[in-house]
């Protein structure tokens, strides 16, 4: 469903970020790519949403071009791409509801969705939806009341609203306790499975890939050093992908 | 590498010329020589540039640790690493700092024997005994002047929020690094806006007293420009700092700009928008004081025309009022900003 050809990312400052980079998606995969920071990991996912406009190469998207996509068909594109956040990146002084809301933008008028009036359709899914990542009677709290667990769940519900066929996840758990980690990866292995959404994962924790993963990308300064199987990578894999000096931490 | 020789050797010219220009006019003519009207005449400014110049050059091939210029431009000579008094440059620092001091202290014409004169203190005497003992017979007309001050700043206030609530998207830099032109928008916008701002508004109520006639309308306008100018840069300066990932999540979703906008940005605002309006509103009542001096109405003009006439008791009671409306202002603004955080 996705196919990432030569691509190339050059930023202004002259930072490679990605270096032909190359790699096909499958559907109902859930993808995990690794890399120490700076190895370019965000930057490849925001390309694949262009909130990143990349510098050379394609993606190929359902069979469509999108790399130079601009104006509706790109909202078009995005629109079936949901997206969450190390940060969350919720709006913090509105309800859980309303910011489920917002994952159906796309679809709702501009004056429509500035005076509030979402479709009564809408507002049922997003409240299963809600229902969906266990937020439940929780609807109407702020989104700033909510726990760091709580509040990435929100940002998959709001994902989630968009009736995406990729979500790609930006590193979901990296501002969560351990315990949370686990569940919110949960969540996301449930929308994997039961709602058939392609999931593509940026995480840095080794035993999460073991234990979620169907398939992994390994980013090292931009390229790609490994791709295959997530038993695949065993102690020497690690050594080159985190240098010599790395050792596994785990998280249970 | 070369602009920064020519920046640096352009500051020394002009500082030196000043300082030669300064000694001679002021401490050596006016303080020596005790010259009432010195003559004047161009070539002295010019004579002073020319004498600049070569010094400069002369530090700059033989001095270069003298040199301000280079201390400022180019790190390397300001001898970071050297205690503060041991940096030659800093006496010459010093030496212009003093010229300007003695310099001033003299155009200013800074005199104790005035202040503290017997005929001074006798007027001190009678102007404060006149202050704290108001007039109240005025007093009806002085509260409809005061009356007429308030609703001037508030209808300013209430006309500047929405047109610089629009513009200060326009002038918001976060915003408007998308394409060329916005680029351009943004930076005549932010021209614009500076050049209307560094004008006071006592000016601009001159300006509109010529174009509407003396009166609370040319003071309200004065107003209003400057809080468009003002409320501008405060706003814009806040979309500057908003949480990017926000924007960048509703981005996410394939929503159109101006729904970006309005979930992305306007809810990180709207309460530093309010708070800041506010204030303006303080700023606003305190300043149409100001501008009524200049027939801008309101109390201001009463209190210009009592004080024309020396009628200090009722200028007494205007300064009362004044302070009251100041104080009350001040407080209840105080009071929502902090309700509202």
């Amino acid at each position: 469903m996705l196919a990432v050809k030569k691509l190339n990312k050059i930023y202004p400052n002259g930072t490679h970020a990605l270096k032909n980079v190359s790699f096909d998606v499958k559907k109902g995969e859930f993808l995990i790519i690794i890399g120490l920071s700076g190895s370019g990991k965000s930057t490849l996912l925001r390309c694949i949403n262009r909130l990143i406009d990349l510098t050379s190469g394609s993606i190929i998207f359902e069979g469509v071009e999108i790399s130079k996509q601009e104006g509706a068909a790109l909202r078009k594109t995005r629109s079936k791409i949901g997206m969450v956040f190390q940060n969350f990146n919720l709006i913090p002084r509105f309800s859980v509801l309303k910011n489920t809301l917002t994952g159906a933008l796309t679809r709702t008028g501009t004056l429509a969705s500035i005076l509030g009036n979402f479709s009564k359709e809408d507002e049922k899914k997003a409240r299963g939806f809600l229902k969906t990542v266990g937020l439940n009677g929780k609807e109407r709290s702020r989104a700033d009341n909510l726990s760091g667990g709580e509040q990435q769940r929100l940002g998959m519900a709001r994902a989630l609203m968009q009736d995406p066929i990729l979500l790609l996840a930006d590193e979901p758990v990296a501002s969560l306790d351990p315990a949370t980690s686990h569940t919110v990866m949960d969540y996301l292995k449930k929308i994997n499975k039961e709602l058939g959404v392609t999931i593509i994962c940026n995480l840095h924790f080794l035993s999460l890939v073991r234990e979620y993963g169907t398939k992994v990308l390994a980013l090292k300064d931009g390229e790609i050093v490994y791709q295959g199987p997530p038993d695949g990578i065993d102690e020497k894999w690690f050594k080159t992908i985190y240098g010599e000096e790395a050792k596994e931490v785990g998280i249970n | 590498m070369a602009h920064r020789h020519f920046f640096s050797l352009l500051l020394d010219t002009l500082l030196w010329s000043y300082t030669f220009l300064a000694t001679h006019k002021i401490i050596y003519n006016k303080i020596i020589m005790s010259i009432r009207y010195p003559e004047f005449s161009w070539g002295q400014p010019l004579i002073c540039l020319i004498l600049g110049l070569i010094t400069s050059a002369l530090i700059y091939f033989f001095l270069p640790g003298l040199s301000i210029g280079r201390a400022i431009y180019f790190k390397t000579y300001a001898r970071l690493n050297r205690p503060f008094f041991k940096r030659p440059y800093i006496y010459v620092a010093f030496l212009i700092f003093f010229i300007t001091l003695i310099s001033g202290l003299y155009v200013s014409q800074v005199s104790l024997r005035e202040f503290f004169s017997h005929s001074g203190l006798m007027g001190a005497k009678r102007i404060f005994i006149a202050l704290f003992t108001p007039n109240f017979g005025i007093l009806e007309e002085s509260l409809f002047a005061a009356i007429e001050t308030i609703y001037m700043a508030f209808i300013a206030t209430l006309f500047a929020i929405p047109i610089a609530f629009v513009l200060s998207f326009f002038a918001a830099k976060n915003l408007m690094m998308g394409s060329p032109l916005f680029k351009i928008i943004y930076t005549i916008l932010r021209f614009i806006l500076n050049l209307t701002r560094s004008i006071e508004p006592l000016i601009w109520a001159i300006i509109f007293s010529v174009w509407v006639g003396i009166g609370p309308f040319s003071g309200m306008l004065a107003l209003c420009i400057h809080s468009i100018a003002s409320l501008s840069k405060l706003y814009s300066e806040q979309i500057e700092a908003i949480d990017q990932g926000t924007m960048e999540a509703i981005t996410s979703t394939g929503a159109r700009p101006v729904q970006i906008v309005w979930f992305g940005v306007v809810p990180q605002i709207i309460l530093p928008f309010v708070s800041f309006t506010i204030y303006r509103w303080d700023i606003n009542v305190r300043m149409a004081t100001i501008i009524g001096l200049v027939g801008g109405g309101g109390i201001g003009t009463l209190l210009m025309q009592y004080q024309g006439l020396a009628k200090w008791n009722e200028v007494g009671l205007l300064v009362l009022i004044i302070a009251t409306i100041v104080w009350a202002m001040d407080t209840i603004s105080t009071k929502i900003r902090q309700a509202i955080k």
